[in-house]
């Protein structure tokens, strides 16, 4: 029942920064940066950390309270609902190697310390090369070969029209033909950009000017689809079904708000120098 | 004419809240009273609707949610077609989040489609498998051994318990990928790492601010159409014939559009009003 009239709540504290900066946005945007924290954090550790580190370290499956290295995981057991009686059942095997990984967390933490800090240096040169390797992978095989591969089309396809407004046609193989080589022509620095060369990269620029339009276009498309979104809930809100949340909400805002103007433009006003004559 | 002239040029100093107004009536009148304008679908979309249609009944489907409550207006309305249509045609659909709170979408979605609407059996005819962190080494793992990654699904229900995931271990396996994503990572991972190596075919439905990015992808035939934004949605729920949130808000997108076109057109009027005074004086 509370939760309508707090998404309302939230909701209307966002706008009202339309108006001028508030304590109602102020208090809505800590609410989100802290729960978002939290929640991440939660979301990470749960799902990762629990079942996929500590569940490989000390299995379920593997469970010998006389070894060591359980007697430790009994120590652990204080946090019962991290590290079960038992061992952790997440279907997995013993994998020491994942102690690496832990290990390079650990050092990863250590960045708030002064003294230790240098030791962040490790996880994240992993982290960094990795995710280096991997994306450059990637992003040879699908947005370089994948790309040359599909503008490299038959022009003169007899199966096309020779002009369609927004699906496949000759003229448009065309088009994408200048384009593409326009574009690229734009970005080819080791030659001036004089004379023909100049008029085809100047060519490129209005292409890239339009993609540029098409994707701000797209950008306020998108945000007035959000607007959308959050009205469809304010007017949900509003029903009697919530007890008209939102209006009630929306009155007691615009009253606060403007008691505030009001008061803030008195103390203004009594702040002014007065000009003797 | 210069009277007129010196209206727009005063017009154009307006405060900038009256704007935010006048968008806030345009999209907030529409939704009261719908104008019923016509939906079309584009190419981007029929594309989508037809690899789905080309699909032979009971396919394995891998459904991907990238995103969170910033961006569902735009993206859970194609998500909630989506499911419908491939319920509909008898497929089962098993459920990767690359985003954290994409899980929450992900079980709202289902929770309205598949168990609402269709009566449908957890585990036997979809399953969510939940978020896993990592970003693209997620959808890498899934490519070499999804049970690697996944050894539990979002519920904690060992992976090898589940009946629908019997003879499911790598994205290999499935007949088709759906990327409901609203930014990294998301599609362009799904290409990169799943589609483009395994050759499943791959549609995506996206915010539209990512539509740009993703274009080329289905220009190339790398992407199997794109649902764009909430009318990407609105134009998908008019091909499977059931009228949804994105079908309810595409009044109120068009009248807003129409606004700041105007706004646009207003804009560049002053802005030459001015260069051609500056130039006269």
């Amino acid at each position: 029942m509370i939760g309508p009239w707090i998404a309302a709540f939230l909701t209307l504290a966002i706008f009202s920064y339309l108006y001028k900066d508030n304590p109602f946005y102020k208090v809505a945007e800590h609410l989100f940066v802290g729960i978002s924290t939290g929640y991440w954090t939660s979301m990470f550790f749960w799902t990762q950390i629990q079942p996929n580190l500590f569940g490989r370290l000390w299995p379920a499956t593997e469970y010998n309270s006389d070894l060591l290295w359980y007697k430790f995981y009994n120590l652990l057991g204080v946090f019962s609902s991290v590290f079960p009686d038992g061992g952790i059942n997440k279907g997995h095997h013993m994998e020491l190697l994942y102690l690496l990984p832990f290990a390079l967390g650990i050092m990863m933490l250590l960045s708030v310390s002064s003294k230790l800090s240098w030791m962040a240096r490790w996880g994240i040169a992993y982290t960094v090369g990795m995710a280096a390797g991997l994306r450059a992978y990637g992003f040879l095989n699908s947005n370089v070969l994948g790309q040359i591969k599909g503008s490299a089309f038959q022009i003169f396809n007899s199966d096309l029209p020779f002009f369609a407004l927004a699906s496949e046609s000759i003229f448009n193989n065309f088009i994408i033909l200048i384009g593409t080589i326009t574009g690229l022509m734009y970005f080819y620095f080791s030659r001036e950009h004089t004379g023909n060369f100049g008029k085809l990269s100047k060519l490129g620029i209005y292409f890239l000017m339009i993609s540029f339009g098409a994707s701000f276009g797209f950008a306020v498309m998108g945000r007035i689809s959000l607007l959308i979104g959050r009205f469809v809930d304010l007017i949900t809100y509003s029903g009697s079904a919530h007890n008209h949340a939102t209006l009630w909400l929306l009155l007691a805002m615009i009253l606060l708000l403007g008691y505030s103007a009001f008061t803030d433009k008195n103390n203004t006003s009594k702040d002014e120098p007065t000009i003797e004559k | 004419m210069d009277k007129i002239s010196d209206y727009i040029l005063k017009a154009g100093t307006i405060d900038r809240r009256w704007i935010f107004l006048i968008i806030g009536l345009a999209v907030l009148l529409p939704l009261f009273f719908p104008l019923g304008l016509p939906i079309r679908a584009t190419n981007a979309t029929q594309k989508v609707y037809d690899a789905v249609e080309a699909l032979e009944e009971n396919s394995k489907v891998l459904v991907s949610f990238e995103y969170g409550p910033s961006t569902k207006p735009e993206i859970h309305p194609m998500a909630i077609g989506l499911l419908r249509h491939l319920f509909t045609n008898g497929h089962k659909v098993f459920v990767t989040c690359l985003w954290p709170d994409g899980q929450f979408m992900a079980d709202e979605a289902l929770d309205e489609v598949a168990k609402e609407e269709f009566d449908l059996t957890y585990g036997e005819d979809y399953v969510i498998l939940g978020f896993r962190p990592g970003n693209e080494a997620v959808v890498k793992g899934m490519v070499s051994n999804i049970r690697k990654l996944y050894t539990t699904d979002a519920r904690g229900t060992l992976v090898d318990n589940i009946p629908l995931m019997k003879n499911i271990n790598k994205v290999a396996d499935f007949d088709f990928i759906f990327s409901a994503s609203a930014g990294y990572p998301g599609t362009v991972e799904w290409v990169q790492y799943a589609s483009d190596p395994t050759g499943v075919p791959l549609s995506t439905g996206t915010t539209s601010i990512m539509v740009n990015d993703i274009m080329p992808m289905v220009n190339s035939g790398q992407v199997k159409g794109i649902l764009a934004g909430m009318p990407g949605a609105a134009e998908y729920e008019a091909l499977i014939g059931t009228p949804g949130i994105g079908t309810s808000g595409m009044d109120a997108q068009s009248i807003a559009h129409l606004v700041i076109v105007l706004f646009i057109i207003f804009g560049n009027i002053t802005y030459f009003i001015e260069t051609q005074r500056s130039k006269k004086y």
